[in-house]
């Protein structure tokens, strides 16, 4: 399994999006699946936090005026979802479940055990842009807790070693 | 139409009714936080829960509409007294209950509700869940947000939503942690902001520049017309001790439903400008203070006197204003008289049908000039009117256009006597040889044409300042002092039932039906708010 590391474009690269011939012509084909234009906003904010690494307040713009909305809504709709990142993640971002399964097989001791490792805090990131500390609710795996989420691959059924492991490799640049 | 019993009372209503409009009828109050008649119904608050006979279950009043037959309890439901107070103990767990030092007290559905149903003691002994940042911010130039008391009802996003368009406000976060703001925190400058604090039921929105001025309560409302354009929207004038407060809206579903645009709106502090106290006569390059009598005998001479006359009306003046001055200076005198009109910033409107309505006239009666059948006139025409000399030139409203405030229309107004009628300092007085002050739109009485053709009324809120007085009345007494007696009307409505009988524009009008509504306390229309 390859867990591909967030790219994270500057603001200062975001802050007048247009959106090039290929996001354009994935978000009118989201568009067809769709009712409205404004039942496509979550999938074109997916897609944009795929591209940009986050959804920045022009890539908020961009998305408004593609779709028809106001700014204020696309950000009010950005900043209900926990998962939407509205600054720059780090190039990995651990995202620890702490509800009941995981905690009471250990995944407690993994979010200890990582703060330490790690040096930061929940909601922290690392000096060099690496890694990110959050914690999440559960994940719907609690069969085999506990689990943690980096990017957009599941590590379940994790010990402290194999999670020692995991970080190695990735903080080696090499991507897992 | 369907028939509903609400607490007992039987009423018939239109189909589509909802029940909280249905129990207004029936004279049952169903409090609401987040329902608001010309918004969207979201059934967000859940304070509006009324028991329905035949429905396991209570239902929300907003969202339910009536249906034949059916039997409603609200104040008469233990259950749904014990429902509301779980849903006002949970809206007040983290509300700050700082009425005291909150400006909307007195004018706040969660205030009003609390105290009327609500218990003084609570559960709560947590800290309460604060905004450090949003509790004094400045949103906009004239909305102040303190996000501690805000109650989550949707209603100023909604109104920018679905009324003003810009759909500039929103939540940010949720739940708990949900607090209202612009895209990136951007000043909220939409051109009605001002109408979401009308719309918050709470002190969450505020408005600037009235924000400690006022304790609501001691402010009387009296019904007039927004001055602003020829739109005509309705509105309160608040004000306490002869001075006027604010302007809030008065609904009136065909025009602008229960909204003002912020221009309009702060037009209100602008009729506390009064500078011209008393009648004022130039003799030998200096003003001599005089009273009405001796004005009026000098004036009349000289009015009859002058074999070349020429009247510059306005289109800010009332319809009785324009009618008396058409008689006594054309009909009577044989004068000429031009209404000059500029068209001013588009303005526009939303009504209670969700339509919009434009403006490009800045004056709130160029229908009613134009209907008395007086001559309309751009600032060109006017400069040509003013050309040469006349024995006598009557200025009716030194604001009329902006041109007479200009050095050329001074140097014009120089050449022969002036009468002009002034409230606030204006360029023309130093040219006119007679003063004569005018009361405001506050102190005045009579009707608006609107460009929609609603001939709207005003009512005064307080007497004048000084020894002003109303346009219409000064023409009154001009026309009693020189012996025209047909127009000698002593009141509006007077001059309003003898316009009813000669024009067209107004035939079939009653005064007393022109709506207006009577003079109340702020309590009686903020039902709206
Ligand atoms: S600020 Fe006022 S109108 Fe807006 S959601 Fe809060 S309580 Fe409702
Ligand atoms: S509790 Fe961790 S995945 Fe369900
Ligand atoms: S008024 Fe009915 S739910 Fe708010």
């Amino acid at each position: 399994m390859r867990t591909v590391a967030i790219h994270a474009v500057p603001e200062e690269q975001l802050t007048h999006v247009t959106f090039d011939a290929t996001m354009e012509e994935r978000i009118s084909e989201l568009l067809t699946h769709y009712p409205t234009r404004r039942a496509a906003l979550l999938p074109v904010l997916w897609l944009c936090q795929e591209r940009y690494g986050w959804i920045a307040p022009g890539v908020i713009e961009a998305v408004a005026a593609r779709l028809g909305e106001s700014p204020a809504f696309v950000q009010g709709v950005v900043t209900f979802y926990t998962m939407f990142y509205t600054s720059p993640p780090a190039r990995y971002v651990l995202q620890v479940c702490k509800t009941l399964s995981c905690a009471v097989c250990g995944g407690r001791e993994l979010l200890e055990h990582l703060k330490a490792r790690l040096g930061i805090d929940l909601g922290e990131r690392t000096q060099d842009g690496t890694f990110q500390l959050i914690g999440v609710q559960c994940l719907g795996a609690c069969g085999s807790a506990p689990v943690i989420q980096i990017n957009d691959d599941y590590y379940e059924n994790l010990t402290i070693e194999q999670l020692d492991a995991l970080v190695d490799e990735l903080s080696q640049g090499k991507e897992a | 139409m369907p028939k509903v019993t609400i607490d007992g009372t039987v009423v018939e209503v239109p189909a589509g009714t909802n029940l909280i409009e249905a129990a207004r009828q029936a004279g049952v109050a169903i409090p609401y936080f987040c329902y608001h008649p010309y918004l969207s119904i979201v059934g967000q608050c859940r304070i509006c829960m009324v028991e329905i006979e035949g429905a396991p279950r209570l239902a929300i009043a907003c969202a339910t509409p009536v249906t034949d037959g059916m039997v409603v309890r609200s104040e008469t439901s233990a259950r749904v007294k014990e429902a509301r107070d779980a849903v006002m103990e949970f809206l007040l767990a983290n509300h700050p209950l700082d009425c005291p030092v909150c400006d909307q007290a007195g004018e706040c559905l969660l205030q009003d509700h609390s105290f009327t149903e609500g218990r003084d003691t609570t559960h709560m002994v947590e800290t309460r869940r604060t905004f450090p940042g949003l509790e004094r911010r400045l949103l906009g130039p004239h909305i102040v947000q303190n996000q501690n008391r805000c109650i989550h009802c949707s209603r100023c996003i909604r109104f920018t939503q679905e009324i003003s368009e810009t759909a500039a406000l929103t939540y940010k976060s949720r739940g708990n942690h949900a607090f209202i703001d612009t895209f990136d925190g951007q000043p909220f400058t939409d051109p009605f902001s001002a109408c979401t604090a009308d719309v918050c039921p709470v002190g969450a929105l505020t408005i600037r520049e009235f924000r400690f001025r006022k304790r609501a309560w001691k402010l009387r409302s009296t019904p007039s017309v927004c001055p602003g354009c020829s739109i005509g929207c309705n509105l309160w004038i608040d004000h306490h001790e002869r001075t006027v407060y604010r302007f809030t809206p008065r609904e009136n579903p065909a025009v602008n439903a229960t909204w003002l645009c912020d221009f309009g709106r702060f037009l209100a502090e602008s009729l506390n400008e009064t500078h011209c106290l008393h009648p004022l006569h130039r003799v030998e390059g200096q003003l001599h203070r005089v009273s009405w009598g001796e004005a009026m005998r000098a004036l009349a001479l000289d009015v009859s006197a002058a074999r070349t006359l020429r009247v510059v009306a306005s289109a800010n003046l009332s319809n009785e204003t324009l009618f008396l001055a058409r008689e006594l200076f054309v009909r009577h005198l044989k004068g000429e008289l031009v209404v000059p009109v500029h068209p001013g910033e588009p303005r526009r409107m939303k009504n209670g049908k969700g339509e919009w309505l434009y403006s490009r006239d800045a004056h709130p009666n160029s229908e009613g000039a134009r209907r008395l059948g007086l001559e309309l006139v751009d600032g060109e025409r006017l400069a040509r009117f003013l050309y040469g000399a006349a024995d006598l030139t009557v200025i009716l409203d030194p604001t009329a256009h902006p041109y007479l405030s200009t050095a050329e229309a001074l140097q014009l107004l120089r050449v022969s006597p002036t009468l002009s009628l002034a409230r606030t300092n204006h360029p023309t007085a130093e040219v006119a040889s007679w003063l004569l002050p005018v009361a405001s739109l506050a102190s005045d009485e009579g009707t608006f044409t609107s460009s929609g053709g609603h001939v709207q009324r005003f009512q005064p809120a307080f007497s004048p300042a000084g020894e002003a007085r109303p346009a219409w009345q000064i023409l009154q007494l001009l026309a009693r002092a020189m012996g025209v007696s047909a127009l000698d009307l002593d009141s509006p409505a007077a001059v309003f039932a003898a316009m009813a009988t000669k024009e067209k524009g107004f035939s079939g009008l009653e005064w007393e039906r022109l709506g207006g509504g009577s003079p109340s306390t702020y309590r009686e229309h903020q039902h709206v708010g």
